[in-house]
Formats: structure tokens, sequence, C-alpha cells
């Protein structure tokens, strides 16, 4: 049995990361070499003199290839992925204030319909986002939003709200009441209580809360294409539009891309992995 | 009390306001939106909207693109929950009691499902491409007849359902694993003592103390799958017939053909069923923390 779980395990590391470390070796190949009908995993020094060989030249043009402009798109990978790092950084800090303020409301005072406007909060995350985004177009429209980083902020923001207040909420009802009424005792306001005590007890929680709405507004795909098509285009949307690409797929380029693309994300899953359960599903399970 | 309940309330208002009034105006304002112009021949770009009454409707129960695109997404969320439920469930269960660097290789599992659908979906063209791929190369180099994954009328979809189920499986195993570890090893050891065979300690004591849980995990996935899009964009586009789903269906409608009233019209209607699911769903996760399940 124990052979079985090792094996099960095992195979599913193999098919978890394959993917990933694929990307990695693309990302160091020449065009010809991803579309080689040989496929090429070992990177060496030097050009193999057989083409059938499995090994290829490893290199790094790819990646200063990352600031070319390719054909179709306004900017180079690194022009979109400074709207991403915008976008996503300024979203999530609308996003973690609001949810904080928001849910430590829900936490410490008795609101008429308190549970009936938390569920609401989250059920704002199950509508797809191509079912509302055109009166959101027109309205963008109208406003002068659309294509603009702050069009897209204000969005993820709002999307990111059920996320920030859940998990907010989860962290805030943690922190002992307590230490609120002592500083009450002491002569602090409310608000001095709120800004003094809670939220240096609840600063894990809110880094927690960030991570989430960034990873989540830095993925976003549905209303990043369909909004910001011609103007501060996040990468998952500049990708796909290099797709039907005339000059054919620039692989290399994409694989060294998506690599520099996802290793924040890695690098936050290992941050907050103690949280990540709680993360994903919105503080409804806390562990 | 009652006095500084009455104190605190307006303080308590302004802290709740400002969220709950964007999400009240992101959300009403296209809700009203949509039922307004889905009676309507409302278009993309520019015209007067003349009302066509309930013509968008009948089009939407009628033709069979969009039946066939509820058909799809129904399937699709079907066979996505299922597989990666049993797959994450198998895995938590090898997991739980314990492999050789377990944190580092459960951290490790879990990174396919904190990355981008829209650029993973994208980079998957390449390795499941139909002749230069690398799966392709391992399949012909093991002696299989290679499969076209993406360009196959009958499989593409469910090379669409793989790729999802390497994203989402983490998803279930970290859920059935919190439900794993929350079992208390008490149990176990009553059940030892009564030599009860390992068979009915899983079906008696495993399953049902993690259903709870798993219950949460198929409705978090369900939901989503619901929402399908990213993937399905990257790998065929919105226009493939075996593919479309509600939210590419929708794109196509909307921003392809430009024809808004009749989007609208099928967006309020795939809003009950977001509806309708969201209402089970809100009321599981009240169940399950007024039983204390979760905590």
């Amino acid at each position: 049995m124990k052979w079985l779980r090792w094996f099960v395990v095992a195979l599913y590391l193999v098919v978890a990361t394959a993917p990933l470390v694929w990307m990695g070796l693309s990302s160091l190949k020449e065009r010809a070499d991803t579309i080689s009908p040989h496929a090429k995993f070992l990177p060496t020094a030097e050009a193999p003199s057989d083409p059938t060989s499995p090994s290829f030249e490893a290199t790094f043009e790819a990646y200063r290839e990352l600031s070319v402009v390719h054909a179709g798109a306004q900017q180079s990978f690194w022009g979109h992925l400074g709207s991403s790092v915008l976008i996503g950084l300024v979203s999530t800090l609308a996003s973690v204030a609001l949810g904080t303020c928001c849910a430590y409301g829900f936490s410490r005072f008795r609101l008429p319909g308190a549970k009936d406007w938390l569920f609401f909060v989250l059920s704002t995350r199950f509508l797809p986002p191509l079912a509302v985004v055109v009166p959101v177009l027109i309205m963008y429209r109208t406003l002068d939003l659309q294509g603009t980083h702050v069009g897209l902020i204000v969005l993820y923001t709002v999307f990111n709200l059920s996320l920030a207040v859940w998990l907010m909420k989860g962290f805030l009802d943690e922190i002992p009441r307590a230490f609120e009424e002592a500083a009450l005792v002491d002569g602090y306001t409310r608000g001095q209580a709120f800004v003094r005590v809670v939220l240096p007890e609840a600063r894990t929680g809110m880094a927690v809360t960030a991570v989430f709405c960034l990873i989540s507004s830095w993925n976003e795909y549905g209303f990043a294409m369909t909004l910001n098509s011609s103007g501060a285009v996040t990468v998952p949307a500049y990708f796909a539009g290099l797709q039907g690409n005339i000059e054919g797929m620039p692989w290399p380029q994409i694989a060294a891309g998506a690599l520099v693309f996802v290793a924040p994300i890695v690098l936050f899953t290992v941050l907050v992995r103690e949280n990540l359960l709680r993360g994903m599903t919105f503080g409804t399970i806390k562990q | 009390m009652t006095s500084t309940a009455q104190r605190t309330r307006p303080l308590a208002w302004a802290l709740v306001g400002p969220t709950l009034a964007l999400l009240v105006a992101f959300n009403v304002f296209p809700l009203v939106y949509n039922i307004a112009s889905s009676f309507t021949n409302a278009e993309l770009i520019g015209g007067e909207w003349r009302s066509v009454g309930g013509a968008n409707y009948a089009r939407v129960f009628e033709d069979e693109l969009f039946a066939g695109a509820l058909r799809r997404t129904a399937l699709f969320v079907l066979c996505a929950v299922t597989l990666e439920l049993l797959l994450g469930f198998a895995l938590a269960l090898s997991l739980q009691r314990g492999v050789p660097g377990k944190q580092a290789v459960l951290t490790v599992l879990l990174v396919p499902m904190m990355l981008s659908p829209a650029v993973m979906g994208l980079y998957w063209n390449l390795v499941l491409n139909g002749n230069y791929g690398v799966v392709n190369q391992a399949l012909s180099g093991l002696g299989f007849d290679p499969p076209q994954w993406l360009t196959d009328r009958d499989l593409k979809f469910w090379s669409i359902l793989l790729i999802d189920v390497w994203m989402w499986t983490p998803f279930m195993m970290l859920i059935a694993l919190a439900g794993l570890n929350a079992i208390p090893a008490s149990i176990y050891e009553a059940a030892q003592i009564d030599r009860a065979r390992p068979w009915k300690v899983f079906t008696r004591i495993t399953l049902p103390m993690c259903a709870p849980v798993l219950g949460l995990a198929v409705l978090f996935r369900a939901t989503d799958a619901l929402k399908q899009f990213d993937l399905v964009m990257a790998v065929t586009g919105p226009n493939d017939a075996a593919t479309q789903t509600l939210s590419t269906l929708l794109y196509q409608v909307v921003f392809r053909d430009g024809s808004v009233g009749l989007g609208a019209a099928f967006s309020c209607v795939i809003l009950v069923l977001v509806i309708a699911l969201a209402t089970v769903f809100t009321r599981y996760i009240d169940r399950l923390q007024s039983k204390d399940v979760l905590a």
C-alpha cells in the first residue's frame, strides 16, 4: 500500500510539473526547435549535427526578444506586463482597503440583514463576466474608460470585493473583541481602536487577502479581452491576441513570457501555502 | 446598550456602505440594462433600439445553438467536477498517510490551479499539437496512433476538459485533504479496536465525515466550470460548434455578430441558472457554518 501511495503521488507530480518543465525548455529554444517533429529535450551548448537528435542548442534569445513588438500588438511583452502589474497592484490595494472596512463592519456591529448582505456579496462572484460585460462596456464608453488602466482597476476592485470581504471577515472574527474594548476603555475612539489595535493584528490576514486578490486580477481574461482589447492590454489578453499571428506563433517567446508571467504566482503560492485553502474557498474553510 | 448601538450604527454603515454600493451598482445596473435591451434589436455599434417583443427569447429557446451550448456546458461541468473530485480524493488519500517531503510535494502539486487559464491554455496548444506536440511524440514513440487532440471534432472538447482537470484537480485534493485531516484519530482507533475492515472504515467513517467539505468543493468547482471561457477561447476560439460553451457563445453573439439584444436575452436566461446555483451554494454554506462543520 505504501508503494502504491508513493507511486500515485509521484505520477501526479510528473503530470503537474511536466508542462511547466517543458515550458522552461521551450523558452530556451529557437522557434524551429519548438515545432521540430523530433522532440528536443536536452539543452546543450552547441547545435547538434544530427537534426533528429533529442538535444538542442540552448539560447536566451527568446528572453531578449520579449522586448520585440509583434505584428498586431502595440507594445512588447514588457509593456503589457507593466499594465498587468499596475492594474493588479492598485486594484488589490483598493479591494483590501474597502474589503477590510466592510468586513470589520460586519464582524463587530449588528446590522439589519447582515447575513443576506454577506451572501449577496458572495454571490456576485458567481456571475459569468460575459453576462455583465456589455452594460459595463456601454457604461465605460460613456465615461471614456474603455481601454484604460483606470477602467480595469475599478472593475477588478469590485470583482475582488467578494473575496476580500469574506476572507477578511474570517480573519477579523478571530481577533478577540477584548483588544478593542481595552482600547476603548483607555480613551481611544472606535476609529482609533480600529486603526491602532485591530489593523496591526489583522496584518497577516490582509497580506493573504492581498495575494489572492492580486492573483485573481493577474489571471483575469474575460473582462480584460472585451474591455481592454486596444489599450492597457494585460498579459493574458495580449498572449491570446497572438493567436492566428501571420508570422506563426512565436512559441519560444510565448514560453519565455509565460514563465516570467507565472513566476511571481508560483512564488506567492509558496508564500501563502498555509492559507491556500482558506483563500481559495473565500474563507469558508479555515485551516 | 441601546444608546451605544444607536451611536455606532452610522459608523457601521459608513464601513460597509462603500463596498455594498459598488457591488450593487456593478450588478444591478447590468441586470437592468440586460433586461431592457433583451426586448430590443440593440447592436454593439450604434443604431437606435427598437422593440422586438419576445423575439430574442424565442430564438434563445428555439435555436439549437443555445441548447447545444447549454448541454455542452452541463456535460463539461459534470465531467470536470467528477474527474477532479475522484482524482483529487485519491491523491489526498495517498498524501494524507504521509509521503517523503509531504509539504514540498503538496506545494508543487498546487501550482497549476494558481496559474492563468488563458496563458496556460494557449501554451497547451504547443504541448498537444497533433504534428509536433510533445505528447503525441511520446505516444508515437510508445507505438500508439497519435490523436489530433485540438482539431479532431470528437476530441477537442475532451482535450479542453483534460486541461481543466490538470488545472483544478489540485483544488479538490486540497479540500479533500482538509476534510481527511479534520477526522479525529480517536475514531479510527475505535474502529481498529472493533476490528473493522479497511473498506468499512472508508465507507462508514472516512467518506461520510469528508462529505460536507467535499460538497463545498463540488459547488465551488461547479460554479466556476459553469463560467468556462478562458480555456475554450485559448484552444478553439469562440465559434467552434464542438466546444462552444455558454460564455463563449455569448462572446460570439455579442462581440463577433454584434447582436447585443439577443446576447442580453441569452444572458438573462444564464443569469436565472446562475442565481439558482448560487442559492443552493449559499444555503449550503449557511448550513455548514451554522452547524460549525467548517470551524
